[in-house]
């Protein structure tokens, strides 16, 4: 479809609303990679991060009658995954693994730049260590403020609690997340 | 302004979409005291860092799925025009429960569907409409050409000891959805391992009574290898007391190549049903 690069997503959902099925490639292709991104680290899983993906765009489908003329296409994403994430949670009981070491190794080897010293990705795989360590409320909270292009309000939306609830609990999630990582750098000092 | 007070505000320097009027208050407080200086430096730092986390790339596997997906929800879709033919009785349920197997690259267990479908529209005078046979054809051959891939994608995934771990997870489920089913059901049919295989079967018979469990378990008989699984799927349908079973026991019971045991299995639930 020529037209739908054009389109905004809201106007590509509402197509999709209205029965235009196809017009849900374009907004797969938009969003899938970043959605995928926010999913791998919240679960710790590359395959189950896949699977929840494919869920989230499955049920825009099936609850496509349910988007709002005034809705917003990325919040009602993230609120769909959330749910779906949710669901992996409830039967995966455990937390994800923490200190997968193979885990540890990929984002050691996934150096943006040759040049990159050797601690940069010590402390990258200490941070990313830290963040499955993370209460999972918190990693939401905290994955959802720093790598979407989400307003408070809109994250308040997707949690379902007051915006302010939403920025203190941000902010907390954060310092824990330092404590955390501060943590496992110095048991790597020691 | 004390260090609780300004602590509690650094997330509005942090964050410039939190810049409000106190940030000024905050920066003041910044300047003279150290030790919220350390504490906001290893905030700063610990964003900064998160940041830089490089983001993890999606397989081509769900670029792939995820266009499966579309194109057999854009044919369900369309298909309510054809709703009357009787042939498509059970199709829309169908269609329900195999979206997502299509999700997990299990395309194969549409021919649970088409082995379903068929023996159903052949007693109705009827005669099957050229499309839909078209499409039963075309997902025979689906399983087919998938069948291999499919087994290997599973073993892939994880060790058989996790699959098994996966399919007694599902019986703490109070009430497990059609996507827990549908994963049990491609288990049964697909599952390398026989105690996977005959695990997903136990776990199943709280779901008997549902007509996609009954159907996935008797699609599976006819292609299962082992003859311990195979009678413990007879079991499970005479429990069920599935009639519509009655033509692929009969067929059973007449092949030579197979089991003596699923035989006998086959000819005793034959009088049972
Ligand atoms: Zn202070």
């Amino acid at each position: 479809m020529a037209t739908a690069a054009l389109q905004t997503d809201h106007e590509l959902m509402l197509a999709v609303r209205d029965g235009e099925l196809a017009a849900l490639g374009e907004l797969f292709e938009r969003h899938h990679g970043p959605l995928y991104g926010y999913l791998a680290k919240h679960t710790g899983d590359r395959l189950a991060a896949e699977d929840i993906v494919q869920t989230v765009f499955q049920r825009m489908l099936k609850y496509r009658h349910t988007y709002r003329d005034d809705g917003a296409f990325t919040a009602w994403m993230y609120h769909l995954a959330r749910r779906c994430a949710a669901d992996y949670f409830r039967k995966h009981h455990a937390a994800p693994v923490a200190t997968d070491p193979t885990d540890l190794q990929a984002y050691a080897d996934a150096r943006p730049h040759a040049g990159d010293q050797a601690g940069a990705s010590d402390d990258r795989a200490f941070l990313h260590s830290a963040l499955n360590r993370l209460d999972r409320d918190d990693r939401e909270i905290l994955l959802l403020s720093r790598f979407q292009e989400l307003s408070f309000a809109e994250i308040a939306g997707i949690l379902e609690c007051s915006v302010g609830a939403a920025k203190v609990r941000a902010h907390r999630a954060l310092r824990e997340l330092r404590d955390i990582y501060f943590q496992l750098q110095g048991e790597k000092l020691t | 302004m004390n260090c609780i007070q300004a602590r509690d505000r650094f997330a509005e320097l942090l964050d410039q979409r939190l810049d409000g009027p106190v940030s000024g208050e905050v920066r003041l407080h910044l300047a003279a005291c150290p030790d919220c200086q350390r504490d906001f430096v290893s905030l700063r730092d610990t964003l900064a860092q998160l940041d830089a986390l490089p983001a993890a790339k999606p397989g081509p596997r769900l670029r792939a799925n995820f266009y499966a997906m579309l194109e057999d929800e854009q044919r369900s879709a369309a298909a309510p025009a054809r709703a009357s033919a009787p042939s498509r009785r059970h199709t829309p349920r169908w269609r329900w429960i195999l979206s997502p197997l299509a999700a997990c690259g299990l395309l194969a267990l549409s021919f649970v569907a088409g082995q379903r479908s068929a023996p159903v529209a052949t007693p109705v005078t009827v005669p099957v409409d050229a499309a839909t046979q078209h499409e039963l054809a075309d997902l025979r051959k689906k399983v087919d050409s998938m069948g291999q891939l499919v087994g290997y994608s599973l073993l892939q995934r994880q060790p058989a000891n996790e699959r098994l771990k996966g399919i007694l997870a599902t019986q703490d489920l109070a009430a497990p959805g059609d996507r827990v089913l549908t994963q049990l059901i491609s288990a049964l049919a697909l599952d390398p391992s026989t105690n996977v295989r005959l695990s997903a079967l136990e776990a199943l018979y709280p779901y008997a009574d549902q007509e996609v469990v009954r159907a996935g378990v008797l699609a599976s008989l006819t292609r299962e290898q082992s003859p311990l699984v195979q009678v413990s799927m007879i079991d499970f349908l005479v429990a069920a007391r599935d009639r519509e079973a009655a033509p692929t026991l009969q067929q059973l019971v007449r092949a030579d190549k197979v089991d003596r045991s699923v035989r006998d299995a086959a000819k005793r639930a034959l009088v049972q049903l």
